[in-house]
């Protein structure tokens, strides 16, 4: 009996470390207002503002491949459209890189590298990075090439992170049927595995086994 | 109708023949403790495995310019519930390595690899490591910076033996590495051989082998908690239905925990930073191994001496292979073997403290403890022949009285 409960124990603590929630691993933190911190949260009321935001003050260096919006030199070229009948509003990276490797060398001439495409970026870094990264990129990434262009503009940099956030995640509405599912699929097995147990005690009373 | 087309079948496949002989008749330890149950679970998760995997390959495509768009725009944002597939394949792999953690420990415990099973345990112990390369070859196919820096530092293990004296000048280690690449560096070659490996080579060979292992257990029976073989007439209950609901029913609880993180937790098993397409010109400020390789990773970095620490850790995988041999005592199950208790105690704390040490950084504090635990996992196995010595005696003393 206690040997049961010491190992049951360790391996619960065990896989709590190590999969929910690992308090020895270094972790980096950053802070954000809770009031900027609620404008990124919530993409339903600002996720289209942020996005134009984006155009004026990110799109000339950078893409959101997955929401075809490509960097603006791109975008001018009459070639992009003829392209995109072609291949789908999302252009392949190969087909993209390869046209387009005019313009986008031309960006690495000025700042030593392609500025990167943030179709992902929400699910790497997080809100609280990206909204201290773009008010302030030598602060948090010192020596960056990245200029700051949303200096003293935090309340529309935290727009910029909720159309970030919306082109990584799921759409709030999709979001909460993917709960729905979770929780049906998860109550259904525990009912299952409740009534496989009754009924195995009862074919076993019958069987004269228990 | 149904019932005549049933029978029609089964007077020319006797398959109720075969059902009454096989899950009817056999018989087995009506004692079997909730740990047995690891074994199905492990079964189940491979068919979770096959059959995701199979989906993914609609829509995956193994190019250096598209896997990572395939993966995580085409099947994440594209087609309706492929996130769903890709989240179990994901989760899925770590549970699947994580049942067979915990049946290999089970078998430890129980004994369940000395005579008659030695055999089981070496099947066994080959599931164990293909699956270990099968999940390794898989974790480079989303091309995202952690499956190429993961395998960069892979790949760099074996050139440690060019370290060593002598032998070094071989440069064995680095014929490996080139092997394991393809070249040079990693590119389009390697991803297209890891796609074939992961998804045909590997997966069939584990199939072999998990049949070979099933077939194996009914062979020699089935081990029981209290180290001893039962007599099946006597004490045996039918497997079906007795132990198919129990273990229906643990299976059920398995599928319900599986499923919440499947679908509330999956930021262990997609790591932020996979979602950063690979960029052999940005090292990322974290590489570890994925947690099922970090303990043998420490006891790799703990080791001051490269060829040293590979030798290592190599050793304690082959120890483990080796298990029926190295503990030749006659008693059984960790019930009845009170050193042997100890010294398994002493290797649960070892290995877990290994791997979690993994994802620490190597301080020299970290590199001490690391040592020490190294240390607690070979205890473990060298202390197995001293123990069945000394079991030997008692045996002996008690006049080979079978317990
Ligand atoms: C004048 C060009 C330019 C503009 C405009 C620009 N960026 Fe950047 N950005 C860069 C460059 C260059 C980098 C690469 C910096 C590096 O890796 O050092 C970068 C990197 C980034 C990164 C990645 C940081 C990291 O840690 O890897 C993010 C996020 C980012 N930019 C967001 C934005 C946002 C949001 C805007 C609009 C408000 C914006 N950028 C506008 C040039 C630009
Ligand atoms: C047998 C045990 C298996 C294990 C342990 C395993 C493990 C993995 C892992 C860890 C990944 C990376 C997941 C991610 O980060 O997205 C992966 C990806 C993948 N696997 Fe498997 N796998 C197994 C079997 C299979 C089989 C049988 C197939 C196909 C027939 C398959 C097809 C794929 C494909 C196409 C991918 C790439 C898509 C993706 O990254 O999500 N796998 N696998």
């Amino acid at each position: 009996m206690i040997k049961t409960v010491f190992f049951t124990a360790i391996s619960l603590i065990f896989f709590y470390i190590i999969w929910i929630n690992n308090f020895f691993a270094h972790k980096e933190k950053y802070e954000m207002p809770a009031q900027y911190a609620r404008i990124a949260e919530d993409v339903k009321s600002y996720a289209r503002e942020g996005k134009q935001l984006f155009e004026q003050n990110c799109q000339a260096c950078h893409s959101v491949r997955y929401d075809s919006v490509y960097i603006s030199a791109v975008q001018a070229n009459p070639k992009l459209k003829t392209l995109q009948e072609k291949y789908g509003k999302v252009l392949p990276k190969d087909v993209y890189e390869g046209v387009f490797n005019e313009d986008l060398m031309a960006l690495k001439e000025s700042f030593g590298k392609v500025p990167p495409d943030l179709s992902t970026i929400y699910l790497v870094k997080g809100k609280e990075y990206l909204f201290n990264f773009t008010l302030e990129p030598q602060k948090v990434l010192p020596g960056t090439s990245m200029p700051a262009v949303m200096t003293g503009r935090p309340e529309e940099t935290a727009k910029i992170v909720a159309y970030l956030k919306s082109v990584s995640e799921p759409t709030p509405e999709e979001k909460s049927k993917r709960v729905l599912m979770g929780i049906g699929t998860i109550a259904y097995l525990v009912v299952m595995g409740i009534l496989i147990w009754l009924w195995k005690g009862k074919i076993l009373k019958r069987m004269g086994l228990h | 109708m149904l019932g005549r087309l049933g029978r029609w079948i089964d007077e020319r496949a006797h398959l109720s023949e075969l059902w009454q002989s096989q899950m009817v008749d056999y018989k087995v330890p009506k004692n079997l403790t909730f740990p047995y149950a690891f074994g199905i679970m492990a079964l189940v998760a491979f068919a979770i495995q096959v059959i995701s995997g199979i989906f993914l390959t609609m829509y995956y495509q193994p190019d250096v310019n598209k896997a990572f768009d395939s993966v995580n725009y085409t099947i994440m944002k594209e087609v309706p519930f492929m996130w769903l597939i890709r989240q179990v394949h994901a989760a899925g792999a770590n549970f699947f390595l994580a049942v067979v953690y915990l049946h290999i420990f089970t078998g430890i415990y129980y004994n369940a690899y000395k005579k008659p099973r030695e055999l089981t345990w070496i099947v066994g112990w080959l599931i164990y490591f293909v699956l270990l390369t099968t999940a390794l070859t898989g974790y480079l196919l989303p091309w995202g910076q952690l499956s190429y820096w993961g395998m960069v530092v892979t790949a760099e293990i074996p050139t440690s033996i060019d370290s060593a004296p002598i032998i070094g000048k071989l440069k064995i280690g680095e014929t490996i590495s080139l092997w394991m690449k393809g070249g040079y560096e990693i590119g389009q070659i390697t991803l297209g051989r890891f796609f074939g490996l992961h998804i045909w080579l590997l997966p069939l060979i584990l199939l072999l082998l998990v049949g070979i292992h099933l077939y194996l257990v009914r062979a020699a029976g089935i081990s029981n908690p209290e180290g001893r073989e039962i007599d099946k007439k006597k004490e045996g209950v039918p497997f079906h239905p007795y132990i198919t609901l129990k273990e229906g029913a643990y299976v059920m609880g398995y599928l319900a925990v599986f499923f919440f993180f499947v679908f509330f937790h999956m930021s262990h098993f997609l790591p932020a930073d996979n979602y950063d397409p690979a960029d052999p010109f940005k090292t990322p400020a974290h590489i570890a191994p994925e947690w099922y390789l970090l303990a043998y990773y420490t006891i790799f970095r703990s080791i001051p001496d490269k060829f040293l620490g590979f030798v290592a850790f190599n050793l304690s995988l082959l120890f483990l292979l080796l298990l029926p041999f190295l503990d030749f005592s006659p008693l059984k199950s960790a019930r009845n073997r009170p050193l042997f208790f100890v010294m398994f105690v002493v290797l649960v704390i070892s290995s877990m403290a290994l791997t979690v040490l993994g994802t620490m950084p190597p301080t020299p504090t970290n590199a001490i403890l690391g040592l020490l635990f190294t240390g607690g996992l070979f205890a473990f196995f060298l202390s197995l022949p001293l123990i069945s010595i000394i079991e030997w005696g008692w045996y002996k003393a008690r006049g080979g009285e079978k317990r």
